[in-house]
């Protein structure tokens, strides 16, 4: 279907217009392909081929601003009726806001808007003061600029009820000022940011912030403007920023009857992880920090978790044996998502759309809040034609897109703040506070302590071969002996009893560092020689030195070792471990230009404690 | 290019916009088309524009009085490097 087609449907009468309309409206890419729709959906009215019928009566939506609002109103028109929420549309005069606004007696309250469209004019929005003015003067009127418009929000709102959709302000996309923009709150374009950010934060509930310039930053600021549409005929913007804007009116007019999607269900082989784990086992997926694939699946996963963090109910929907697709969720080091996230795991040979009506059933849900996401065409056209209610992404070929394809999908988006938000607010102000008293303590023993560390180590695993393999490999300041090795040598190690290898992964309350220390002991009668020892220098002077030390001396204990061992082979780049072993209380036995050796006698050591929750230790059961 | 070439040309852009059939000549104006009303003029100008990959300069098209004048524009812009 293209558009002359489109065109003779409409010429010859045809009642297939409308659905060939709606289709091409959501397929439009542009200003000029949406207007053209548009004025065909005039047209076709005129012409009395009526459009199906809507489901209730339109939408009262009032726009007024400090911009001529045509051609904008079109397309807004448009596309509410295409999405099934028909507007009826009120237009202020160019620049004539305030005045409607303040009139009780005129136009705008005849009408009775159940909505209002709000576009502030950007001419009002500047500092009328000097670049080099005091900041707290310069940010006094920004407040007020806000505050201003807010006040026109709220008497709208009281007067008639209607909910208020407000733009915030495009950002200047020219190169005045340079380097001095930065500083100082004078300036164009930091002026409107301070004055966007006071009007966002500081909105009356029945506002919603449509962000021009979120939109216009998206599109890019050049763009977005237009001073030739400006110049003509008091333009917004671009046709491009038109164009956006519209959309995004659109969107917020429909979720205002609209409740966000409640449940997200995954697949999982090439959409949570790489690979299929039934062919490939679970050491053969591709998932984590050793290969760039590996590390956008677990970046999707991270995404996926912070969605459920907002209370997004996550599912998982797959053809799988149970067995084999659980496995990965209980064993894989990697994985972020683990079975306690899921609220509901289908893994058989059943159809999908099958599947999903179980669940729907099961979460006492309706099909409608479903998403479903697949990498697999074929399963997302079966849920298309069987459970045509729920909404379906079919994931793109790159997995480095999979987050931004999801972002975009704009269906998890919470809705406007309601009094529990508020309140909650203000609980989470007063833990901030809290913290903000411990990120100022400056006793290190306090900072460590307040970052809540929880450490795990794990004997070396074919699992983690890959990425212990990687880290020996690449680590080169704090390594002791620089000894590289490939997988295969990293599981000659594992399955060598004279050997003991294990690893250390960290996180705290800022998040999951991965796994960050390696060492490997080679115990010869009493004594425990350190072939390797090294660290990822993102965790240093944090204690993990003191943590490791701690598993190592209770792994050579455990194997009646009376001594440990240590050797630093100098490098170019390892200077930062020279006295390493000194530090931790380790006595010099050898000095040679090429080597440092050291012992410690593990009868007179006592670990020292650190603020590391250790939750897991090597060679036990977990 | 000509100003007749330029008018086939705009003739097809016209075609795609326009329900009714128009017939372009140099001495029509928006006056003369019930159908070229400032909804379709807009499009028509992007249309125009991205076609003939031209951008006209503040005001100018305001100041043409029929499809001739206009014609003439899009030739001067085109003409530029």
């Amino acid at each position: 279907m293209d558009l002359a087609n489109l065109k003779s449907l409409l010429l010859n009468g045809r009642p297939e217009f409308w659905p060939q309309l709606t289709a091409l409206t959501g397929q439009a890419r542009d200003f000029e392909e949406l207007f053209l729709l548009s004025s065909w959906r005039k047209k076709a009215e005129a012409r009395k081929l009526s459009p199906p019928v809507p489901p209730g009566p339109p939408l009262k939506l009032a726009i007024l601003g400090g911009y001529s609002l045509y051609p904008l109103h079109e397309l807004v028109e448009h596309l509410c009726a295409m999405q099934g929420t028909p507007v009826e549309v009120w237009l202020g005069d160019y620049d004539n806001y305030v005045a409607e606004i303040m009139d009780e007696g005129g136009g705008l309250y005849a009408f009775g808007p159940q909505v209002v469209l709000l576009l502030p004019a950007e001419s009002r929005c500047k500092y009328s003061g000097r670049l080099a003015d005091p900041r707290a003067v310069q940010q006094a009127e920004a407040a007020q600029t806000a505050a201003a418009v807010q006040e026109l929000a709220r008497t709208v709102n009281a007067r008639t009820g209607a909910e208020i959709l407000l733009t915030n302000f495009r950002l200047p996309a020219r190169h005045d000022l340079g380097a001095y923009r930065a500083r100082t709150l004078g300036a164009d374009g930091t002026f409107r940011q301070w004055v966007n950010l006071e009007m966002g934060l500081n909105a009356p509930a029945c506002v919603r912030i449509c962000d021009v310039a979120f939109l216009a930053g998206r599109i890019g600021g050049l763009h977005a403007a237009d001073p030739r549409g400006w110049f003509e005929t008091k333009q917004p913007g671009s046709p491009a920023l038109l164009f956006e804007l519209a959309r995004e009116v659109a969107h917020l007019i429909a979720g205002l009857k609209r409740a966000p999607k409640k449940v997200l269900v995954l697949d999982l082989d090439n959409t949570l992880w790489g690979g299929v784990v039934a062919d490939d086992g679970l050491e053969g997926i591709e998932l984590g920090d050793t290969s760039p694939r590996g590390e956008a699946f677990k970046a999707f996963q991270k995404y996926i978790a912070s969605l459920k963090q907002r209370g997004v109910l996550l599912a998982v929907c797959s053809k799988n044996d149970h067995v084999t697709a659980v496995e990965p969720f209980e064993k894989h080091p990697e994985m972020v998502l683990r079975l306690s996230d899921i609220v509901s795991f289908k893994a058989n040979w059943e159809p999908k759309s099958e599947n999903l009506r179980r669940m729907a059933a099961e979460l006492n849900l309706g099909l409608d809040s479903f998403v479903f996401v697949d990498d697999n065409p074929a399963e997302i056209e079966i849920v298309r034609q069987f459970a045509p209610e729920v909404t379906t992404i079919l994931l793109g070929p790159d997995p480095a897109e999979y987050v931004g394809q999801l972002q975009d999908c704009r269906l998890f988006e919470p809705g406007n703040i309601t009094a529990e938000d508020a309140e909650r607010t203000d609980q989470y102000r007063a833990e901030a506070g809290r913290k903000a008293l411990e990120t100022t303590v400056t006793d290190m023993g306090a900072y460590l302590e307040s970052l809540a560390m929880e450490g795990t180590f794990s004997e070396f695993t074919a699992v983690d071969a890959p990425r212990l393999s990687q880290l020996i490999n690449k680590s080169n300041q704090f390594n002791l002996t620089t000894r590289r090795r490939s997988e295969a040598e990293v599981l000659a190690v594992m399955n060598d009893p004279s050997f003991i290898g294990y690893s250390m992964r960290l996180k705290d309350r800022f998040g999951d560092h991965g796994l960050i220390a390696i060492v490997i002991g080679e115990k010869a009668g009493d004594t425990l020689k350190i072939d390797t020892w090294l660290m990822s220098c993102r965790v240093l002077k944090r204690q993990v030195e003191e943590a490791v030390l701690g598993e190592l001396a209770r792994l050579a204990r455990g194997r009646c070792c009376q001594r440990l061992e240590g050797v630093y082979l100098p490098t170019a780049k390892n200077e930062m471990v020279r006295d390493f072993y000194g530090r931790m209380g380790f006595a010099l036995t050898a000095e040679t230009e090429t080597r440092r050796e050291y012992e410690l006698k593990l009868a007179a050591f006592q670990p020292v404690p650190t603020q590391i929750k250790i939750t897991r230790h090597a060679y036990e059961p977990s | 290019m000509n100003q007749a070439e330029v008018i086939a040309q705009l003739q097809t852009i016209f075609d795609g916009v326009f329900l009714e059939p128009v017939v372009l000549t140099p001495a029509i104006s928006a006056q003369d088309v019930p159908e070229w009303d400032s909804l379709t003029h807009i499009s028509l100008m992007v249309a125009v524009e991205k076609a003939f990959g031209v951008r006209f300069r503040v005001g100018e098209v305001e100041n043409t009085k029929n499809v001739g004048e206009f014609a003439e524009l899009i030739l001067k812009r085109k003409q530029e490097p």
